[in-house]
């Protein structure tokens, strides 16, 4: 019963179009998870409906043993945190601002953000490695500054769910590695984190569960290691894969073609 | 000459405080490897802009008085005859006195009003539907106000128990016609599912609606266009005393209200899906601030017509100086609006007299090679 996130039965529809169909699952605390599938299987769909961007779902969500149904956008805020792909242009905002933002659902002052919040902030871009950056316009800075950047805002929202959507999607190998390392810290601190990701052998490296998805249902859940398979990649990919494990017990996962026909 | 000197040792002064107060500014914008709390040197910053501000507003507003086509007052005799025809409460006055209390304090109070609020105007929406084109006139609030006022100086619509309150039977259409249009606008957004584009689109073509329908009106009215020039591209002539605070107190009062969600705005630029996953509930949030704005905008409108280029440009100038934070921006936009408006009229007043021209001409020839100054100068660094 001590599930922090529960999604029973949910379902979403876009006009004829069934988005989503017959989710359920359930997440403990601190737990990293992977949410893999082909493009538009739904994953930011799920996402969306989560964080409560989609409205109109049916079935439940129940986050801490809270309904996410009768809860206001600021009560939602302060226990999940969403991070985006990538951010629009800010207007000239610095990074301090920037990651200031994720305190909004806590600041009861009209104006000026405590010195307490300020304390968390800082806090936050020191363990993101971002602290010297901290007066620096975030649209000058780098994709990987950014991404941090994404995940300290989350950060300091103090979530107790954080749902991500694709964070390595414009990095290097160097900074994939980094941000999965970050986000695996939050895990340890008790986060669940739900990870959108296209990189599978990333996945199976570094997250506890996989929920693999396709065409808006739940294909399979479970350990990264047991459920990635040569048949699994054919079945969601439709694609013949190799997949391997490296000298370490590490999996990966190499794309050869696609099944014709 | 002795007023000459008499002028120097203040104007020393001044050149040495605005110096010192930009030196400040400048000072606090550079990255300095500190560890001082960010939040208070926002707050210094903030008071240093208000400080800054409200003193350029205050030399812009003596200099506006000080100066007009009849010729130039020495500062310290404007501000000796502002003074004592205040506290004469307006009677018995000589003809300095008469001619800076009946004609100019008026205008500039208007002026201040308008130039604050639509610098504002323009912050807000830009802000809300995320574009850097976006001025206050986006809804269609302006071709709605034109529209109506237009339409009732052209069929001469007056009606006898109104007779008392004519002066006012223009600016309350404007109004009127602002709120109508933007009403139109806001349900053809909302109806369409209320994103930025959907604004921007229903509000252009509510826009070019009403602006035909303007345009078949001052085609019937061939001999009369005068009277309804002012009103279309802009003239603080027609300010009296008996509207003046009409203007300055609404214009002010929604401004200042409106910078108590300045946080909210700084939210809103991360996007509207963003904003509401950081806590903001989007929809009301867009749709209230939406309705205010136009408010302002109608209320800024009314009066003077319709004046382009400071909602506008004046935001941009204030995010390139100062950042992405709207708790700087909007009061730095309230207090340059401002003064860009009272130096416009005063230019507009001068430069052909005894005749004016409208200032909506005189907004942009001023501010255009000042902001393409700062576009080259800042631009490379500038993602509005």
């Amino acid at each position: 019963m001590d599930d922090l996130l529960r999604v029973e039965s949910l379902g979403i529809k876009f006009g004829d179009f069934e988005a989503l169909r017959e989710i359920s699952f359930s997440l403990p605390k601190g737990l990293l998870v992977g949410l893999i599938g082909p493009n538009g299987c739904g994953k930011s769909t799920m996402m969306k409906c989560i964080s409560k961007l989609h409205t109109h779902w049916t079935g439940s969500i129940s986050i801490d043993g809270e309904c996410l149904d009768g809860m206001r956008p600021m009560d939602v805020a302060k226990v999940v945190a969403s991070v985006p792909a990538d951010s629009p242009p800010m207007y000239g905002m610095s990074l301090m601002d920037f990651v200031m933002l994720g305190r909004y659902p806590f600041v009861n002052k009209v104006w000026w953000e405590s010195p307490e919040d300020e304390a968390t902030v800082r806090e936050a871009l020191r363990t993101f490695g971002l602290d010297g950056l901290r007066r620096r316009q975030v649209s000058l800075m780098s994709s990987g500054e950014r991404q941090r950047a994404l995940i300290a805002r989350a950060y300091v929202q103090e979530p107790k769910l954080m749902l991500v959507d694709e964070p390595t999607s414009h990095l290097d190998m160097k900074y994939k590695l980094e941000v999965m390392e970050y986000l695996q810290g939050m895990a340890h601190k008790d986060v669940t984190l739900l990870v959108a990701e296209h990189d599978i052998s990333l996945m199976a490296r570094y997250c506890d569960l996989c929920i693999i998805m396709k065409e808006g249902g739940i294909f399979t859940i479970g350990d990264p290691k047991e459920v990635i398979t040569e048949k699994l990649i054919r079945d969601v990919y439709e694609v013949d894969a190799r997949v391997g494990f490296d000298t370490d017990g590490e999996i990966y996962v190499l794309p050869k073609k696609r099944v014709q026909g | 000459m002795v007023d000459e000197e008499k002028g120097k040792g203040p104007l020393k002064g001044i050149v040495a405080f605005v110096k010192k107060a930009y030196r400040a500014m400048e000072r606090d914008m550079a990255p300095l490897d500190d560890d001082r709390s960010e939040i208070s040197i926002k707050r210094r910053r903030f008071a240093v802009i208000i400080l800054v501000g409200l003193f350029f507003a205050a030399v812009m507003f003596l200099v506006s008085i000080a100066i007009s086509s009849g010729g130039i007052i020495p500062l310290s005799d404007a501000i000796d005859a502002l003074v004592s025809s205040i506290s004469k409460g307006g009677n018995d006055l000589d003809t300095v006195e008469l001619y800076i209390f009946q004609s100019r304090l008026p205008r500039a109070i208007a002026a201040i009003g308008v130039g604050a609020g639509l610098a504002i105007a323009g912050c807000m929406f830009q802000a809300l539907i995320r574009n850097p084109l976006v001025d206050p006139y986006i809804t269609g609030v302006s071709s709605g106000a034109g529209c109506f006022a237009i339409a009732i100086v052209v069929l001469g619509i007056s009606l006898s128990a109104l007779d008392d309150y004519s002066n006012y039977i223009i600016p309350l259409a404007a109004i009127l016609g602002g709120l109508v249009a933007f009403g139109i606008t806001l349900s053809v957004a909302e109806g369409a599912g209320g994103s930025a584009t959907n604004y921007i689109l229903a509000g252009t073509i509510v826009g070019f609606a009403f602006t035909s329908v303007q345009t078949i009106f001052l085609s019937m009215e061939k001999d009369n266009l005068v009277n309804v020039m002012w009103w279309l591209y802009g003239s603080f002539a027609n300010i009296t005393w008996e509207n003046a605070f009409l203007v300055l107190i609404p214009a002010i009062s929604i401004s200042l209200i409106s910078m108590l969600w300045a946080r909210e705005y700084n939210l809103f630029l991360t996007g509207e899906d963003q904003a509401r996953q950081l806590g903001l509930n989007v929809r009301r949030f867009k749709a209230g601030m939406m309705v205010v704005a136009s408010v302002l905008t109608s209320v800024c409108v009314a009066f003077v017509g319709i004046i382009g280029f400071v909602g506008l440009v004046i935001p941009h100038a204030c995010r390139m100086m100062l950042g992405g934070d709207h708790r700087l921006i909007m009061p730095a936009s309230m207090v340059l609006g401002a003064c860009l408006m009272l130096f416009a009229d005063l230019v507009a007043r001068i430069v052909i007299a005894p005749l004016e021209i409208p200032v909506g001409a005189v907004t942009a020839l001023i501010g255009t090679p000042v902001f393409a100054y700062m576009l080259v100068k800042r631009g490379r660094d500038y993602d509005g």
